[in-house]
């Protein structure tokens, strides 16, 4: 589900753009394409998850992105159990490698893999991908506006397309109209477009090197009753980065 | 070249104060397992404890030192012969007052598993020391890998370390070349290998040529000079080939190598898996795997051909093997699954239910059971045991 939550987080960037309430669906989707992709990026976070127990997971990864969210780079550095896999992810996330450290081993895995959820948390591989998903995936019509957790919001619903390979049969999604950054995305069935799987929450917006950023993001698991938090705890923009950093030799690093 | 001594200068320097560093990081995990099985209505139970210690540390921008100390206790029958598992058409192959020879010990042991160093310069990186190899895209059987045997009932535990100098040199950004030497008693017998790994479209492909003393034994002689059974070194020379990628949406990979023997019968080993995961999680997973070494039936099996699996000097009995997995997370903290591995030659079949228990942060549980269900005399019959196995393990 795009680079909304690259590596770790959101990272959602706005710069105050001139709108129109004229704009249709795909000039909102693609104004909004344009904020949270960047063209590198760098963040540390920390994700949350809760149990259906109650009980809570911290991880802390860091994430490298690059070519506006083509190509992602993902590291974990805690709990101990998952210290130092790696997760790389090239062309938009349709090419993902694993790489398991006790063993040196690298899998790649195929796209179905981004169907699975990620470290067992409300995030799958797809959410974590990055790129133009919102564009390449899915097809938007815009809907009458509405308020969204206090923001003035554009409402549009996204359809799959019919060669897609995303889980999701349709997105709805309110977009924040000052920044175009996303504040809520439902998420539905794949095969049954009326059934809520997820919903996921932006908030804590701040503008970080410049760029209006999702400091937090928390998916909430409709289904399975459980939630996510991922929340930003450093992030760095347009920082340079070689396509070295982005190969198998970097991912066993 | 200069540069390079100056790095490697550098790591000497440092490596001597390397426990007074703040920047080396301690972790591990601490693991208790307990296995019981029913051979021959007799039930027998074995618990293990194995501490692991894992080292590493930067010891510059372009070096990295990295270690695993561990240290495995075994309690309860230490000792398993390996004849109360066979046909008695094989246990009649052993000579008379020899029987004691094939118990096979589970002894305590301490040992430095893995200990290296890597040195990371722009166009290469350079790693020495005793560290994992892992070749091949097969997940439960790895034809390329002439190192590791995997285990059936969880093919992704660790392996050994195995020492060598390995060096890898990155072609461009999709491709890599790699080069490996792991010493023997002289040059000649160590193991040499070429790969070279790349990438097309959304698939990987690596070549790899390899030579190796593969250093096997006949569990009908024995060596009283070196108070083991006879060891029968042989040059293996290997040619292989593997990919990994995505046809219609379901995972694919294959892996196939020649071996060309010094003295014995060439042969060769096949793998083609594919997996997938559906949209309501479940994971399936099916793996084809040929070794001509193998016999097509189970009378073909010898005293030397068992003995060869259960020391891992061999990876398979049989000739061709079908393993599947399928698995399912039933809640978001536990795993349910099945592994069955089916032996096409001699039609006998092992089923392992798993369950994977995430009991929190850093503890994960694991539960196996282990059915096998054959007749006397083939790879997977009852006469191996039915049991199970319950491995708790914490992370720190």
């Amino acid at each position: 589900m795009k680079r909304l939550i690259t590596g770790a987080f959101i990272v959602l960037l706005l710069a105050p753009v001139a709108f129109s309430q004229e704009l249709t669906a795909d000039e909102i989707i693609q104004k909004l394409n344009d904020q949270i992709n960047t063209e590198t990026s760098y963040g540390k976070s920390k994700m949350t998850i809760v149990t259906t127990s109650g009980q809570k997971r911290t991880f802390i990864q860091e994430s490298w992105s690059k070519d506006r969210g083509e190509k992602n780079l993902v590291r974990y550095l805690e709990p101990s159990r998952v210290k130092d896999q790696a997760v790389l992810m090239l062309n938009h996330a349709d090419d993902i490698w694993m790489f398991f450290p006790r063993t040196q081993r690298v899998r790649k895995l195929a796209t179905h893999a981004k169907k699975q959820k990620m470290q067992g948390s409300d995030f799958s591989y797809e959410d974590m991908g990055s790129g133009d998903a919102f564009i390449d995936d899915f097809t938007s019509t815009r809907l009458e506006d509405e308020q969204k957790k206090e923001q003035d919001c554009y409402k549009l619903e996204l359809t799959r397309k019919q060669e897609s390979s995303s889980s999701y049969s349709r997105l709805v999604m309110w977009v924040i109209k000052e920044n175009f950054l996303p504040v809520v995305i439902e998420y539905y069935d794949d095969n049954d477009p009326t059934s809520l799987l997820k919903t996921m929450v932006a908030s804590d917006f701040r503008v970080i090197d410049g760029i209006p950023t999702s400091m937090k993001v928390v998916m909430f698991n409709q289904n399975d009753n459980t939630q996510t938090e991922m929340e930003l705890l450093e992030v760095k923009f347009n920082i340079p980065l070689t396509d070295d950093m982005f190969t198998e030799r970097s991912l066993k690093k | 070249m200069k540069k390079i001594l100056q790095h490697l200068f550098l790591l000497f320097l440092v490596s001597g104060s390397l426990a007074a560093q703040e920047k080396i990081e301690i972790f591990g995990y601490f693991e208790s397992q307990y296995m019981g099985t029913i051979v021959k209505s007799e039930y027998y139970q074995l618990f293990s404890n194995k501490l692991r210690f894992d080292l590493k540390s930067d010891l510059t921008e372009n070096i990295t030192f990295a270690a695993n100390f561990d240290y495995i206790t075994y309690h309860g029958k230490k000792e398993w012969n390996i004849l109360d598992f066979l046909s008695p058409d094989i246990v009649s192959q052993v000579t008379p007052g020899m029987e004691s020879f094939y118990v096979l010990p589970f002894s305590n042991r301490t040992f430095l598993d893995n200990a290296y160093i890597k040195l990371s310069l722009k166009h290469f990186d350079l790693t020495v020391g005793k560290q994992q190899i892992s070749l091949g895209t097969g997940y439960v059987w790895n034809p390329m890998d002439v190192f590791n045997i995997k285990e059936l009932v969880d093919p992704t535990y660790e392996q050994p370390g195995h020492n060598a100098i390995r060096l890898d040199v990155p072609v461009g950004n999709a491709y890599t070349l790699t080069a490996l030497c792991s010493p023997d008693d002289t040059l000649k017998n160590s193991a040499k290998l070429i790969q070279f790994k790349g990438r097309i479209s959304h698939f990987d492909y690596s070549l790899i040529t390899l030579e190796k003393v593969w250093r096997y034994h006949d569990y009908t002689q024995f060596d009283f000079e070196k108070k083991n059974f006879l060891e029968l070194p042989e040059r293996r020379r290997l040619l292989g080939a593997s990919t990994a990628g995505e046809l219609f949406g379901m995972g694919l990979w294959a892996e196939f190598a020649y071996n060309w023997m010094e003295s014995t019968d060439d042969f060769y080993e096949l793998v083609i898996g594919t997996d997938y995961t559906f949209d309501f999680q479940t994971y399936f997973m099916v793996e084809y795997y040929r070794n001509t070494l193998g016999k097509t039936d189970h009378r073909q099996y010898s005293l030397n051909d068992w003995m060869r699996i259960f020391t891992a000097e061999q990876k398979t009995i049989s000739r061709d093997q079908i393993y599947m997995f399928i698995q399912h997370p039933v809640t978001d903290l536990i795993n349910l699954g099945l592994q069955s591995i089916y032996s096409i030659s001699d039609h006998s079949l092992a089923l392992v239910p798993v369950l994977n228990y995430s009991f929190s942060e850093n503890i994960d549980i694991m539960v196996y059971l282990n059915l096998n269900i054959g007749k006397e005399g083939t790879v997977f019959s009852k006469d191996m045991g039915n049991g199970g196995m319950l491995r708790a393990r914490i992370y720190f």
